[in-house]
């Protein structure tokens, strides 16, 4: 298109459909942005945030050879020659919390199933059980960490 | 006879096909007399609702077992909202399957189904409110299933429930979305689709030209016929509110450790979403929970626009020629509903 036909262009569109387009422009820019503005009011984070820290006491709680389920993470705490293991017993597939099987965890949301080691035996879960980081402090206590 | 006021909210006289009872099924009528009762009922509970996670069950339990008459009140509440969920959907069904949808009402069948999909959102933000052990998993996977959708999820996650821990907080955020934040756009778009029913030309008939009925009825026997409606539908409310009481569990523990313990006992989705919480057993989540549910919205959605106009003749009659696509697919939807529904519960 070359400037003579967007000159023609220009003169077709009168001072009434101008101001209306302009118009129209402004009242959608507005809605756009009440819009905009309204969903970032709606997406502070109100409620306190998730507990990523547990400390679940002294190492001496947990003989070897122990598997130790700690309800408020939910984690399995294994103390094997190796040491220490926090296996996570949220599931991976949606976060439900596993229950104890005969083969290992199952889930009681979309029954995916794992085994004692936490790889997926079936589905749908795809991902195998989260291995949280754990450390021993100097008082000779357990830390969890879930992040 | 001097017309009241309700009479007034008629048109003096309509044509007789569209008040039949085997046309209508007097589902949009009933849907909206079950809302009104919500209304109601809905406001009498928020005097000893507390939306706070300590006192949330207990405050069930006081409007259940202490107050007068409030364990009737709460069954009305409960199952005027199961009721409106059926009647929706046979409401959705019938337009479809008597081709009402059809140019000029394509606008109108987008608004009631945008109505149809906020009533499931109050359906399940109002199980939510009870705060008892059973809620706990539903809203933990629900929200979840938020978290899984790209760049948007965690904002609309925070927008749901504020964040946080599903079964410790998110009460106060499904309250307010529960009696304000979704009630609100239902009166409004509730409305609007009633004014448009009547801008349209009323419910869906030939137009006047191919018209072969052109007996018509007063406001007063529409009046009539709305009375009786309203009544049966009363009669069976009180019925099932006298004997069939609304489910009620023991309230959700404070601490994370014993709602672990609590919560494991039920992991069912309420009714309505055991069929998305049966396809969530094949897989990923977002394409089983968010992508394929919002697919088949999309594509409901789509009937009117995709699938050729039915003919005009055919308009409000039950299962025309001209309509046949738009037919199978609603019936493909639903049965695959009712299959998966069925299918969860064997289990």
């Amino acid at each position: 298109m070359n400037v003579t036909q967007w000159k023609n262009k220009m003169t077709d569109l009168s001072r009434r459909d101008f101001l209306k387009l302009i118009r129209n422009g402004f009242l959608y820019l507005s809605g756009v942005l009440v819009t905009g503005g309204l969903l970032r009011f709606l997406s502070y984070e109100s409620e306190p945030k998730r507990k990523t820290e547990f400390d679940i006491g002294s190492a001496d709680n947990y003989p070897l050879g122990s598997r130790t389920s700690i309800p408020e993470i939910p984690a399995l705490l294994i103390h094997t020659e190796s040491g220490y293991t926090a296996l996570s017993l949220t599931c991976t597939h949606l976060g439900c919390t596993l229950e104890p099987n005969e083969t290992g965890f199952a889930c009681p949301c979309h029954n995916s199933s794992f085994d004692e080691a936490g790889n997926v035996i079936h589905g749908p879960a795809v991902k195998p059980l989260q291995v949280l980081r754990i450390e021993i402090t100097d008082d000779g206590n357990i830390k969890v960490f879930t992040a | 006879m001097r017309p009241s006021f309700f009479h007034h909210l008629h048109p003096p006289t309509i044509p007789t096909a569209q008040a039949r009872w085997r046309h209508t099924l007097a589902a949009g009528g009933t849907a909206i007399f079950l809302m009104l009762i919500l209304g109601v009922t809905g406001i009498l509970e928020m005097f000893y609702y507390i939306p706070n996670p300590e006192e949330a069950a207990l405050s069930v339990q006081t409007i259940t077992y202490l107050v007068p008459f409030g364990g009737f009140i709460r069954n009305l509440h409960y199952w005027s909202a199961q009721l409106l969920l059926i009647v929706s959907a046979i409401h959705l069904l019938r337009v479809v399957f008597t081709a009402a949808y059809s140019h000029p009402r394509r606008f109108n069948y987008l608004l009631g189904l945008t109505l149809f999909v906020i009533v499931i959102l109050l359906d399940f933000t109002g199980y939510i409110l009870r705060w008892d052990v059973d809620i706990c998993y539903p809203l933990l996977t629900g929200t979840n299933l938020l978290k899984t959708i790209p760049l948007i999820g965690d904002a609309l996650h925070r927008i749901a429930i504020g964040g946080g821990d599903a079964c410790t907080s998110g009460l106060l955020r499904m309250y307010v979305w529960h009696i304000f934040g979704l009630t609100l756009p239902v009166i409004i778009l509730g409305v609007w689709h009633a004014f448009r029913v009547r801008r349209d030309g009323g419910i869906a008939v030939p137009p006047p030209q191919v018209r072969t009925d052109n007996a018509r009825i007063s406001r007063n026997e529409l009046v009539r016929r709305e009375v009786l409606a309203m009544f049966v539908i009363g009669i069976a409310l009180i019925l099932l509110s006298s004997f069939a009481p609304a489910p009620i569990a023991p309230a959700m523990p404070t601490t994370p450790a014993a709602i672990g313990a609590a919560a494991s006992q039920s992991a069912r989705a309420p009714w309505f979403f055991l069929w998305v919480q049966q396809m969530l057993k094949w897989g990923d989540p977002f394409i089983f929970g968010i992508v394929i549910p919002i697919g088949i919205l999309v594509l409901v959605a789509l009937i009117p626009y995709i699938f050729p106009k039915p003919a005009d003749s055919d308009i409000g009659t039950w299962f025309p020629k001209s309509n046949r696509f738009a037919q199978i697919t609603i019936g493909l939807v639903s049965f695959i509903v009712i299959l998966l529904t069925l299918l969860a519960n064997a289990k």
